[in-house]
């Protein structure tokens, strides 16, 4: 920091020299207290606090008992009815299997919105951004009009003109947390991939084709391949969204659908369970920190071999 | 040999023509799809904006006419006028924080910060890389200790102090919504030409002055995008806000939350579709104002 190029760059030379006792102090460094007071007050000591939480003693008078213990980990793990691991797999499943579905629904439209000279293209970008701006209640709300059990649009046209007895249930299961996930981060999914396919010379996709390739050919063979670091962050981004979301899965699967950030928030507002519920959340944090961890790894090396 | 016609030129061409047909099929397949993933992403809030103009309890197919009963009974319901007057307040004090932060904070990370530089970039997205309900949950947690650590410390606190008060709401929402403001300013910082601001010194300008007469004017879309974006994020936040909202108290995505959980009548469409419409005018401005392109990340 008292590098001296940095310091003339910077135009504080002259101070510097005139006063050589100040030269150590830039008062530039105080533009960065207060953000990083902030998050260290309110993010870091937080953090800290509830991982010292996930250690205290329960108690059903208060928040927490006086002591410490590595019981709330054990409890979870070690259930004999396999209860929260059940959920831990569940929401892993929930985690994969929408981000596959993101994958295969995004990868065309980014292909298409990189690749058009649409003069609504920024239309077209506009529509891809738009859910990511509207707030997340607000979209699964139409989602439980669209899927009501009993008074969803689909359910009613269909019973009018005759094509089901009685209604489906698209909601309250796994089927509508699916269809509200998937909606909801499909932009997440998207917008990597613009990146990473933007960035891929279509000269190669011509060559491809003029070689004799057919277009299917040459998205499996030449663009996919090309766009992996797209494809890498995208995924990513979706399964960590996923795994950790708790809106969605609470007003399209209620309690039906049980899965671990839903787990972990009843554990806290309903039964108070403070030490546990910060538990719950740990494992479910490092449960998905290696699941992420070995997907990176993976893939990474297939980078690689392409590169 | 030579002479004889080529028998090969039918086959071929029948060939040809299938692959054609074939290749037309695909195309069509991959449009049908794309159109498809549109008509999805954008269903659900058509639907919203439908419902609530719709005159029955619910949204049939053919509707039942048009009516603005539901947006009456949005605006004489204290509840729901309550939590958006609040929401827009959080949302307004947590804009201008974070945005007074991020110009600061962007301006010493891209200029000053040397070899911290990319340590420090990582650390202020850290709110942004972490789940906000673990973050939510940890804010939580640290408000109830940091109570009960000021009480035993002799210090009189009511209960709830910062737990369920607008201070701590508020709070969350700039750890969460700093990140945005931050990565649009040090977008605009880092496409600047250096060379304006070392003429203005070397003319004689102080510090203060260049920021003020060069270096902002010069970064202000950048500000102005994070700033709106901000103001949309905050104003749409729900895992912070439904941990840690006070009693009596609730910004209007919880109050929404609260309500479609137990009730179907439409006057959350035009909650809904009045939150939709904030969030369009926050972005027709950022248009207007500096062109939405100045959302760079």
């Amino acid at each position: 920091m008292t590098d001296p190029a940095r310091v003339q760059s910077t135009g504080t030379a002259r101070t510097a020299s005139a006063r050589p006792s100040r030269r150590r102090w830039n008062p530039t460094h105080f533009l960065v207290f207060p953000t990083v007071g902030l998050l260290v007050a309110f993010l870091v000591f937080p953090y800290l606090n509830m991982v010292v939480m996930s250690f205290r003693n329960p108690s059903t008078s208060q928040v927490f008992a006086p002591g410490f213990t590595v019981g709330n980990y054990l409890d979870a793990i070690l259930d004999t009815d396999l209860y929260y691991l059940e959920i831990l797999w569940d929401t892993m499943v929930l985690g994969a299997a929408t981000t596959a579905i993101c994958l295969a629904l995004g990868f065309p439209v980014a292909y298409h919105l990189a690749r058009t000279s649409s003069r609504f293209k920024s239309v077209l970008y506009a529509f891809v951004l738009s859910p990511l701006l509207v707030g997340v209640v607000v979209r699964c709300y139409g989602w439980i009009i669209i899927l009501g059990n009993n008074d969803g649009l689909i359910n009613t046209t269909l019973m009018d003109l005759g094509l089901i007895d009685s209604p489906m249930t698209l909601m309250y299961n796994t089927f509508g947390v699916s269809v509200g996930l998937v909606h909801i981060f499909l932009p997440f999914m998207i917008l990597p991939l613009l990146g990473a396919i933007q960035s891929i010379d279509p000269a190669l996709e011509e060559a491809a084709q003029s070689l004799g390739a057919s277009r299917l050919r040459t998205m499996l063979r030449v663009v996919f391949p090309l766009s992996l670091p797209g494809v890498q962050a995208g995924t990513v981004l979706v399964f960590v969204l996923t795994i950790s979301s708790y809106v969605i899965p609470i007003l399209l699967g209620g309690f039906s659908v049980m899965i671990m950030p839903t787990l972990v928030v009843q554990q806290l507002m309903d039964a108070m369970l403070w030490p546990f519920g910060a538990a719950l959340a740990f494992i479910l944090s490092i449960a998905g920190a290696l699941v992420v961890y070995v997907y990176f790894r993976l893939t990474s090396r297939a980078i690689r071999g392409i590169a | 040999m030579t002479t004889a016609p080529d028998p090969s030129p039918i086959p071929n061409e029948s060939a040809a023509a299938r692959g054609r047909l074939q290749r037309k099929a695909g195309h069509v397949l991959y449009l049908a799809v794309v159109v498809l993933v549109y008509v999805y992403l954008l269903t659900p809030l058509v639907i919203v904006v439908l419902a609530s103009v719709n005159a029955g309890e619910f949204l049939t197919f053919p509707p039942q006419g048009f009516s603005l009963r539901w947006y009456v009974a949005f605006f004489e319901s204290e509840a729901f006028m309550g939590s958006l007057f609040f929401s827009l307040r959080v949302a307004f004090f947590a804009t201008i924080i974070s945005t007074a932060l991020g110009v600061t904070v962007a301006l010493y990370v891209v200029r000053f910060a040397g070899r911290w530089r990319e340590r420090l970039r990582l650390f202020i997205l850290l709110p942004l890389l972490l789940p906000e309900i673990l973050t939510a949950i940890a804010l939580l947690f640290f408000y109830y200790n940091a109570e009960a650590l000021l009480r035993t410390l002799g210090i009189e606190v009511a209960s709830g102090v910062f737990r369920n008060s607008v201070l701590g709401l508020l709070i969350g929402h700039v750890l969460i919504t700093l990140p945005f403001v931050f990565l649009g300013i040090s977008a605009s910082l880092y496409n600047f030409d250096h060379s304006l601001e070392e003429a203005a010194r070397s003319l004689g300008a102080s510090r203060l002055t260049t920021f003020r007469r060069v270096t902002l004017p010069i970064i202000k879309p950048g500000i102005i995008a994070g700033a709106l974006l901000a103001f949309i994020i905050s104003f749409d936040l729900f895992n912070i806000s439904l941990l840690l909202k006070g009693i009596g108290v609730a910004t209007l995505p919880i109050q929404l939350f609260d309500y479609v959980r137990w009730e179907y009548d439409p006057t959350a469409a035009a909650v809904a579709t009045v939150s939709i419409v904030i969030t369009v005018i926050a972005i027709l401005v950022t248009e207007k104002l500096v062109g939405l392109r100045s959302l760079r990340f």
